[in-house]
């Protein structure tokens, strides 16, 4: 019932990914599909190695794929080009990387302004300070990257990638570099947010608990998915 | 606007700012020596067009004609003109053959006569032309006719008041071969004097001054009037001593300025790519943001021309005070003043910072927008921020610098492949050192093992440092090897008692006793020349006119009458470069061989005195002009010249003391001229004076830029030094071992690239020595002593400096790094 109402946002159809290396091509994503809805949360788990990465990365448009079809939001990515990728990244998609990647010389603030600034937008002062707030950050705006925690820099992370306020948020990883307590607030975070904005999530964790709270898990072996 | 904020933000992290410091060091660097260059250009062209009394001069057998001035005027430039010709002077004892010139009012246009009052005295500058009814006899002249300041003489009929003893005459020092006792009068009596009448021998110089462009404008007009045999006279011209020494300056100070180029070049690769390895993860994560390519393009565009914007307007105001200040320290050295540089010098660093930036930034920073976004996912994604093609787009970048800067391929060229000779030595010498360091530090103590573990561990970016070390070490070399060779070289030429007075005219029975008097004296003379006049006519059966049918390329040998002399030696000041001196055949002098493309074995048809010889060239002679001695472009066999009548040539040294003696005693030979080029050879000796300490200065300039590079490469490696320190701290290493461990790592490294730059400079002074000076080849076994020590010692300091804060980093970074 819920099934029908809620829209696909993203739907993988026979992807198949293998990279050039030194030794021949190695395949490393084999016949997934996949389709995820409007609002879900998702969670990829799955051993190191296994292609939970890469996945995420073609989803969200990062690289482009070898075979197959992923739309997202009604765009074929394989007919995009990077500038035409970029362009969709901007409108709909946001990220949470494990190792945060906040940029160094810009302050909290800046950071979380950043994508709507690349964008040309102007009132993005607002929003960020909204969000940075949100996260509990209203004390550090002003900070640099290297005057937070990890969880710090973190929580700054997810205000940056609410700020676009995108409809669909990939993480990857985004616990694996902090403690459990730490851990635990980034999470809640991140599914406070989820609910209150509607997003999509898309998780890749090694995290037991996280893949729980998620509406669906799904498990990569060895390049080949498999739901549970 | 953001991308204007988001440089300022940039700048607080140092990383642009490096790269901004770069680019005005060099645009500074290389504006200082633009305008300096350009200045000391200047003031060589003044001083030497002292020396031709105007900015042009040409002169012909009859008076210029009326066009000539008006089209001139049009012009802007201000004419004078001067008629010279021999005439019997009049007074008190007697009559006596003199060379008089007739001036106009506003004569000299450039520089000054010089007079004095007293007899024989050192003279003053005057910056005024005889007056109607005055005459300034030279201290000679007078000695002979016994006048003194007040006496009356006359030329022809026309009676004139000795008012001063005339020194030099600013146009006499290019007139040089025809000058005896001399005497300047005023144009406006020269009609009076009655003795310019048809088919007397009278020489007319036409001469102009006035701003370069219109000069040159001028010369166009110009130079399609001109008769047959008559040309247009510049101050530096070939061939001329004082342009020889000015043209080996310009070389020197313009291969400092490439130097200069190739160093910012690199300390702009550098920091570039620093930026660029820093910022690789940043470019990504803006991707995945939805930056897209086109956008991150136009804000690197922006950025990257607002840093050379600033580049270009903080590097020139810089290069600016940066010349001032070195011209106020020469200033007070010099006699003139150095002429204000021009300020249309100023695009030279303005083209410089765009080259490099496009050359040495551009594509770095291309690939950086290039960077996959997948990268924030898998960060050891293979991306490589450097790779072989970027080195050719600098190393073709650096080139076109150079050459733009050099105005000429043949020295960039030389430098590009000692370049590339280095390169490669560097690589292969540094790997096989790094190999033997790393299987010494297994035996050594824990501070060295780490410092020569370290040398092979950063193998591929040790190799580039050393490649920056050894280049650096290897550039300040060969400046300090080409300076010192040049200076001595100057300095060796002009001893103390360089002969100053030429004695013309000597007829044969005239040698013995002069000799006797000069060897009573003890008046140092050369040997006697016996000189004859000739003309070269044909080339191999060629006519020269047919060879060279521009009269501007025209090479002197056949120009013009040349004195024409045999000698059984060699002779001082001269040396034998090929071919057997006493063969029967030419012997030509090396430049002159140069200028007209014939070597030996080539045949030259000389005409003597309306008769015709064809000779082979047997010998090619160097010539040391600035020996002063009696030198001739060609040397004849002693039977073709001998039946000819010959005049004698030689020069003596007069100092105070024995000049007027030696003047009192040639008055019993009224028809033997002599030619005073002591203040010729003043000058040459105060330009050299003024290049030395310019040269200094120069020099310390570009050394200075250079450890600027060295600490930038340094930087370069912070990052991963850092990294490494607090590793090593946290692994429970003291201070103490981590300091030796950068003494060892820099002070190798220091070492080495001084071992390898010594022999690079070697190679290279050797080359230009060759090539570009050409002067003959020396070894400089003190390179090798100075390049290892100075290597060592400054990559140490400057090493341990720039990377103290590895000393300081507190373990925890480790944790905390971004
Ligand atoms: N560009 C590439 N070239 C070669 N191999 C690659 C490349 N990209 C990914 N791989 C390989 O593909 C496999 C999957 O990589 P991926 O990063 O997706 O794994 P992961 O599931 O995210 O692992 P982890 O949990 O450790 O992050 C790995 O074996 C990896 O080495
Ligand atoms: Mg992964």
């Amino acid at each position: 019932m819920q099934d029908t109402e809620k829209q696909s946002v993203l739907t993988i159809k026979q992807l198949n990914h293998s990279v050039a290396t030194a030794n021949g091509s190695l395949d490393i994503l084999k016949g997934i599909n996949l389709e995820i809805k409007d609002g879900e949360s998702v969670a990829i788990v799955g051993a190191s190695g296994s292609g939970k990465s890469t996945l995420l990365g073609l989803m969200a448009g990062l690289d482009q794929h070898s075979d197959g079809s992923i739309v997202l939001y009604d765009k074929a990515l394989e007919a995009l080009d990077e500038e035409g990728r970029a362009i969709l990244r901007g409108q709909h998609v946001g990220f949470i990387f494990q190792s945060f990647h906040l940029l160094p010389s810009l302050t909290a603030l800046e950071n979380v302004m950043l994508p709507n600034e690349l964008k040309g937008e102007r009132s993005a002062e607002q929003r960020a300070r909204a969000l940075l707030a949100s996260v509990g950050l209203a004390q550090r705006l002003t900070h640099y990257p290297r005057q937070l925690s990890g969880g710090e820099q973190q929580r700054v992370a997810i205000a940056r990638a609410f700020a676009s306020a995108p409809k669909i948020l990939f993480a990857d990883e985004p616990t694996g570099n902090l403690d459990s307590k730490n851990g635990a607030l980034v999470e809640d975070l991140l599914f406070e947010l989820n609910e209150k904005e509607g997003t999509t999530l898309v998780v890749v964790t090694h995290d037991p608990e996280l893949a729980k709270r998620c509406d669906r898990q799904i498990e990569i072996f060895d390049g080949e998915l498999k739901e549970s | 606007m953001f991308a204007w904020r988001l440089l300022l933000r940039e700048f607080k992290t140092g990383d642009v700012l490096t790269l901004l410091i770069a680019l005005v060091v060099s645009v500074a660097t290389v504006t200082g020596i633009g305008l300096f260059v350009d200045r000391l250009q200047q003031s060589f062209e003044q001083q030497s067009a002292n020396l031709l009394g105007a900015d042009r001069s040409v002169r012909r057998d009859d008076p210029p004609p009326q066009e000539w001035l008006t089209l001139a005027q049009q012009n802007n430039l201000e004419t004078a003109q001067t008629v010279s010709f021999s005439s019997m002077v009049f007074g008190g004892d007697g009559l006596q053959l003199a060379q008089l010139t007739a001036v106009s009012d506003n004569y000299p246009l450039r520089g000054e006569f010089l007079t004095d009052e007293r007899q024989f005295g050192a003279g003053q500058a005057t910056a005024d032309a005889p007056q109607s009814g005055e005459v300034w006899l030279s201290s000679r002249l007078a000695s002979l006719l016994n006048v003194e300041l007040g006496s009356e003489v006359r030329v022809g009929e026309k009676t004139l008041d000795v008012t001063r003893y005339l020194v030099r005459d600013p146009g006499s020092a290019t007139s040089a071969f025809s000058i005896s006792p001399r005497a300047v009068m005023s144009a406006q009596d020269l009609e009076a004097t009655g003795v310019i009448i048809p088919g007397a021998r009278v020489r007319y110089a036409f001469l102009y001054a006035g701003e370069a462009d219109q000069l040159e404008q001028f010369d166009e007009i110009l130079q399609p009037r001109l008769a047959e045999g008559e040309r247009i006279r510049t101050p530096v011209q070939r061939g001329e001593r004082i342009g020889n020494t000015v043209n080996r300056a310009e070389s020197f100070l313009l291969l400092a300025g490439t130097l200069a180029v190739v160093m910012s070049g690199v300390a702009m690769a550098l920091a570039s790519a620093r930026y660029v390895k820093r910022h690789l993860t940043q470019f990504a994560v803006m991707k995945t943001l939805g930056a897209t390519p086109k956008r991150l393009v136009s804000l690197m565009v922006f950025q990257v021309s607002l840093i050379t914007l600033m580049g270009i307007v903080l590097g020139s105001v810089l290069g600016m005070l940066v010349q001032e200040f070195i011209a106020s320290i020469l200033g007070s050295l010099m006699t003139a003043g150095l002429p204000s540089p021009s300020l249309e010098k100023l695009w030279l660093g303005a083209t410089t910072a765009i080259i490099s930036v496009v050359a040495f930034c551009s594509p770095l920073l291309a690939r950086l927008v290039q960077v996959p976004p997948l990268r924030v996912l898998q960060p050891n994604t293979d991306f490589k921020a450097g790779s072989a093609s970027l080195f050719v787009f600098g190393l073709v970048g650096m080139y076109v610098l150079m050459v733009v800067y050099a105005g000429g391929w043949r020295l960039p060229s030389i430098m590009m492949v000692a370049l590339a000779a280095v390169t490669a030595l560097v690589f292969i010498v540094g790997w096989g050192l790094f190999k033997v360091s790393r299987s010494l530090s297994k035996q050594a103590t824990t501070g060295w093992q780490v410092g020569l573990a370290a040398l092979h561990r950063r193998l591929v970016s040790n190799l580039f440092q050393l490649l920056v070390f050894t280049l650096i070490i290897m550039l300040s070399l060969v400046l300090v090897g080409v300076q010192g060779n040049l200076i001595q070289d100057w300095q060796a030429q002009i001893p103390e008692d360089t002969p100053n007075h030429y004695l013309f005219n000597v007829q044969e029975l005239q040698l013995a006793p002069i000799t006797q008097y000069t060897k009573e004296q003890g008046i140092t003379s050369s040997e006697w020349y016996p000189m004859v006049r000739g003309r070269v006519t044909h080339i191999n059966g060629v006519a020269a006119e047919t060879l060279f049918p521009e009269r501007r390329n025209e090479p002197e040998i056949v120009e013009r009458e040349l004195n024409l002399t045999w000698a059984d030696q060699i002779g001082e000041g001269s040396t034998l470069v090929e071919g057997d001196f006493s063969a029967e055949g030419v012997s030509i002098e090396r430049e002159a061989a140069i200028e007209a493309n014939v070597g030996l074995g080539d045949e030259l048809e000389i005409n003597v005195g309306g008769l015709s010889y064809t000779l082979p060239i047997t010998s090619i002679r160097e010539v040391n002009w600035q020996s002063m001695q009696p030198n001739f472009y060609l040397i004849l066999p002693k039977t073709v010249l001998s039946d000819y009548q010959a005049n004698y040539v030689s020069s003596v040294f007069l100092d105070e003391r024995s000049a007027p003696g030696f003047y009192r005693f040639m008055a019993d030979y009224p028809t033997v001229s002599m030619l005073n080029i002591g203040e010729l050879l003043k000058q040459v000796q105060a330009i050299i004076a003024q290049l030395a300490n310019a040269l200094q200065i120069v020099l310390a300039f570009i050394l200075g830029a250079g450890a600027l590079v060295l600490v930038a490469s340094v930087r370069a490696t912070l990052d991963e030094r850092l990294e490494e320190g607090a590793l090593l701290r946290t692994l429970g290493a003291t201070k103490r071992v981590v300091r030796q461990a950068l003494l060892v790592e820099f002070g190798a490294l220091g070492l080495f690239a001084g071992l390898v730059g010594a022999a690079g400079a070697e190679l290279s002074l050797i080359g230009l020595q060759h090539f570009v000076f050409e002067m003959a080849v020396t070894l400089h076994p003190i390179l090798w002593l100075v390049g290892p020590l100075s290597g060592w010692v400054i990559v140490t300091i400057i090493g341990v400096f720039a990377s103290r804060a590895v000393l300081k980093v507190p373990p925890i970074r480790l944790l905390r790094s971004i």
